[in-house]
């Protein structure tokens, strides 16, 4: 019978079916972070003897709040760090970490295949790598690190078949954003969200990571993508994968988890992305955005509006913005720090601007090229990494009122600090909205006169 | 077990958990003691509740929980006393949290809500899966068969602790 790249996956992992449509599953590798993990490791210490599954099976990471912002997240921070070294669990710790979705790939801890859960919604990030990664809670992520497993209901799985090509400014956020829309912000819910298609294969893995990251924002149980040249290409070389010969024996394997001609779907979408444009949202939830050219919808919920101070038939581009984000597991990684740099490139911005890297190793790369001086240069504050002003945890917390374009997943009502109103857009809309002083786009932009590097160099003798 | 207690009536969809506790609450490492957070990221949340200060059950509409995967958001609802959420539709993390922490979440027909959004109170039968109104009139919904008893006996982590030694046996028959 044939099978989704879904159902090759999750029948790898079936340990025992239970009641209700239920199963016991399999759980390759676990994600644990600072904000989600000790509350489930002090249970396990406290009424299960300390006793982990395999702590090989493990990676820890404090993300959020690194460095700690205060004596209670410098406890998180202690505890998940304690932990680790007293199970042998790999950690990255301060210096070498970032956002978990970030990290974890880029040390080559996921794969093709494997099933994957993290106390964090954003674990769905992963399923670009043709893995099953799944957010689960707190207990969800105890139960994994004591048994191995997780108790889930085997979710219907939805092929979402992308045609065309990303042109005309549109980026992988822009599709996500459209995947969103098109769906609903609760349109996922239950499924597992299968892409497939020539617009996918032509994705790099930084941008199929940005679109399975937002699959959530559908309610979707997690995104996946097919595995294929550019997933293996990515990982080969990576720190937690075999070299040599048993590296490619995998990718002999991994090249089977494909769909099988034929497969059935609970649901099937095709979405075309030609005339796709760059998209800003509008309210209060990832569902709802419209492209930058337009306005706000006739028909907007109130409490939406009224929250986002805004009317229907108001143009987006007309809205003037008070802080600008760069970052979170959505848009953080070098190709995203790259095309804001594009656009920021001999300008400077209008209001206050975070670019913050989604890992040290990001920002290491980044520096290399020289993109930590296009930002600076630009007027904008260049961070370490950690999730940062995404969930008004810690660093640019908004004022009530403030408006902020971001390159997060979230604009939920006080997501980046309360009475805060977030329009997520990607990179390069972001950069040029904090050049602009309001939602706008990068044709708007106009090129900057190449710097000769002697004023270049000058205007740095000078700072 | 029965759930009987005053309605919260949340009449909003897509309660995220950011709205049900904000991330600057999310400092702690113990499961405990969160209710004091509980909708203090939820525009008229904090009144809401001190309207109803011995609210057990909420009533809300579609999505409710959507958003971040914290266990906070349970964790806060269960501190405050709350033991079930009734809504057409809930999101999954939200929706698996609830249950492993003594909290039903009960789905009824979308139609049902602006009447139970009415309702004084309610009560819940959890064994025989139906909703009594406070008029006498009662509504069945349907409970996930293992989840109920993670709910009935609190013991997700010791199913999963029952399962330790099956894994470790799959796993070497697996490799």
């Amino acid at each position: 019978m044939p099978q989704s790249l879904f159902e090759k996956v999750w029948n790898a992992h079936v340990v025992e079916e239970l009641p209700g449509e239920n199963a016991l599953v399999f759980v390759d590798r676990v994600v644990a972070h600072e904000i989600t993990t000790p509350q489930g490791a002090l249970e396990i210490q406290r009424s299960y003897d300390d006793k982990l599954f395999d702590p090989a099976r493990i990676v820890a990471i404090n993300d959020h709040v690194s460095p700690a912002k205060d004596t209670e997240t410098a406890i998180q921070a202690k505890v998940l760090r304690d932990w680790a070294k007293r199970h042998g669990i790999v950690l990255y710790d301060m210096g070498q970490n970032g956002i978990c979705h970030v990290v974890a790939p880029e040390r080559g801890f996921v794969e093709p295949g494997m099933t994957l859960a993290c106390g964090d919604s954003h674990t769905c990030t992963l399923g670009a790598f043709g893995a099953f990664a799944l957010g689960v809670g707190s207990t969800a992520q105890g139960g994994a690190m004591l048994a191995g497993c997780l108790v889930l209901q085997r979710p219907k799985v939805m092929r979402v078949n992308v045609t065309g090509r990303l042109q005309n400014g549109a980026t992988a956020k822009d599709l996500a954003l459209h995947v969103i829309a098109t769906l609903g912000f609760k349109g996922g819910t239950g499924y597992v969200l299968e892409y497939a298609g020539d617009a996918i294969a032509a994705l790099s893995m930084d941008e199929r990571m940005t679109l399975c990251n937002m699959a959530i924002e559908a309610g979707a149980t997690t995104g996946m993508c097919p595995p294929d040249e550019t997933t293996f290409s990515y990982l080969r070389g990576r720190e937690h994968q075999p070299t040599g010969d048993a590296f490619e024996a995998k990718v002999r394997a991994w090249r089977a988890l494909v769909a099988d001609e034929g497969a059935t779907y609970d649901a099937e979408v095709t979405i075309d992305i030609d005339a796709l444009a760059p998209l800003v949202s509008w309210g209060t939830n990832p569902g709802e955005s419209v492209p930058i050219d337009g306005v706000v919808p006739a028909g907007a919920a109130r409490a939406s509006l009224d929250y986002m101070g805004l009317e229907p038939g108001v143009a987006l581009r007309s809205l003037a913005i008070d802080q600008a984000f760069i970052g979170s597991c959505t848009n953080s990684r070098l190709s995203d720090l790259r095309a804001a740099a594009d656009v920021l490139r001999g300008h400077t911005v209008s209001v206050p601007t975070i670019v913050t890297p989604g890992s040290q190793a990001v920002k290491r790369a980044a520096e290399r090229e020289g993109l930590h001086d296009v930002f600076q240069d630009a007027g904008a504050l260049w961070t370490h990494s950690s999730c940062g002003p995404c969930l008004g945890m810690s660093m640019g917390v908004l004022a009530p009122g403030a408006r902020c374009v971001s390159s997060t997943n979230r604009n939920f009502p006080g997501r980046m600090g309360a009475g805060g109103r977030v329009h997520l857009a990607s990179p390069a809309v972001v950069a040029a909205s904090a050049i602009l002083g309001r939602l706008g786009s990068p044709d708007e932009i106009v090129a900057a006169p190449a710097a000769s590097p002697s004023s270049a160099e000058q205007a740095k003798v000078n700072a | 077990m029965i759930v009987e207690g005053t309605v919260l009536p949340l009449d909003r969809a897509n309660v995220d958990t950011d709205q049900i506790i904000p991330a600057h609450q999310l400092t702690g490492i113990e499961k405990t003691g969160l209710g004091k957070h509980l909708f203090t990221g939820m525009t008229g949340g904090v009144e809401l509740l001190a309207s109803y200060p011995d609210a057990s059950i909420i009533v809300a509409r579609e999505n409710f929980g959507c958003g971040s995967s914290r266990e906070h958001a349970a964790w806060s609802l269960a501190d405050r006393g709350f033991r079930a959420v009734v809504a057409p539709s809930f999101a999954r993390i939200f929706f698996e949290n609830a249950y492993n922490n003594g909290i039903a979440p009960i789905i009824v027909p979308a139609e049902e809500i602006d009447a139970l959004l009415q309702s004084k109170s309610l009560r819940i039968d959890l064994e025989t899966e139906r909703l009594h109104r406070d008029d006498g009139t009662a509504l069945a919904f349907a409970l996930d068969p293992l989840r109920k008893q993670f709910l009935l006996s609190g013991g997700y982590m010791a199913f999963l602790a029952s399962k330790v030694d099956s894994v470790h046996a799959w796993e070497t028959a697996r490799t």
